[in-house]
């Protein structure tokens, strides 16, 4: 089985140490939800990972990595 | 914790505290008694609402945005996944009540086998969300 990995911590860092519930309230879920995405618990539906892209001004394949080996 | 795992774990524990004691009270009843407790069960639906109503309100007040905001697309997941278990949970349960139904049990047997199928289904449905939101699933 492969993973989705992402970058949104360094992401979120790199703007302004923007806050989970911050980024949470522009794409719409909970901060939980973010949490559970940026700990690769819980993989977006597309729309919401362009919605992630979007936020940070970069494209689906910077944000998101997906790996075969795991 | 989330309003969502909030308001299960408010769900699961009220039923359990509640239905607990009218099936409690059933069983000290005996058969005996003959006919369906309506009372006792209307007592009891009335205090679940009362005790689930306060409470989830109690709970809202402290995250008034998270009780606002609709459901998002992980908690529509998670409360899909809880569904998905406690129906196959009650659909194996009534089928096993319509086959020891088939043994002519007495009526307060039946209705209250029933009733109690269904709760159980529904503290599944609840248990099974918390352990969702507590995975981070």
């Amino acid at each position: 089985m492969g993973a989705i990995r992402n970058e949104i911590r360094r992401l979120r860092f790199e703007h302004g140490e923007m806050t989970q519930q911050e980024l949470a309230e522009k794409i719409g879920v909970t901060r939980q939800t973010v949490n559970a995405i940026e700990l690769g618990k819980y993989s977006p539906s597309l729309e919401a990972a362009f919605r992630i892209s979007s936020v940070f001004g970069q494209p689906l394949e910077s944000v998101f990595h997906y790996s075969k080996d795991q | 914790m989330s309003f969502r795992e909030k308001s299960a774990w408010i769900s699961m524990l009220s039923m359990l505290a509640i239905y607990g004691f009218y099936f409690w009270s059933v069983i000290h009843a005996g058969p005996q008694v003959g006919g369906f407790h309506f009372g006792g069960l209307l007592e009891t639906i009335i205090a679940l609402v009362v005790v689930q109503t306060v409470l989830t309100v109690a709970v809202a007040i402290f995250t008034p945005r998270e009780a606002k905001a609709p459901r998002d697309e992980r908690e529509k997941l998670i409360e899909l996944k809880a569904m998905r278990v406690a129906y196959s949970g009650l659909a194996t349960s009534v089928a096993l009540a319509c086959f020891f139904g088939a043994f002519d049990p007495p009526i307060v047997f039946n209705t209250n086998a029933l009733l109690f199928i269904l709760v159980t289904a529904e503290i599944l449905r609840s248990a099974c969300q918390i352990v969702q939101y507590r995975r981070g699933a």
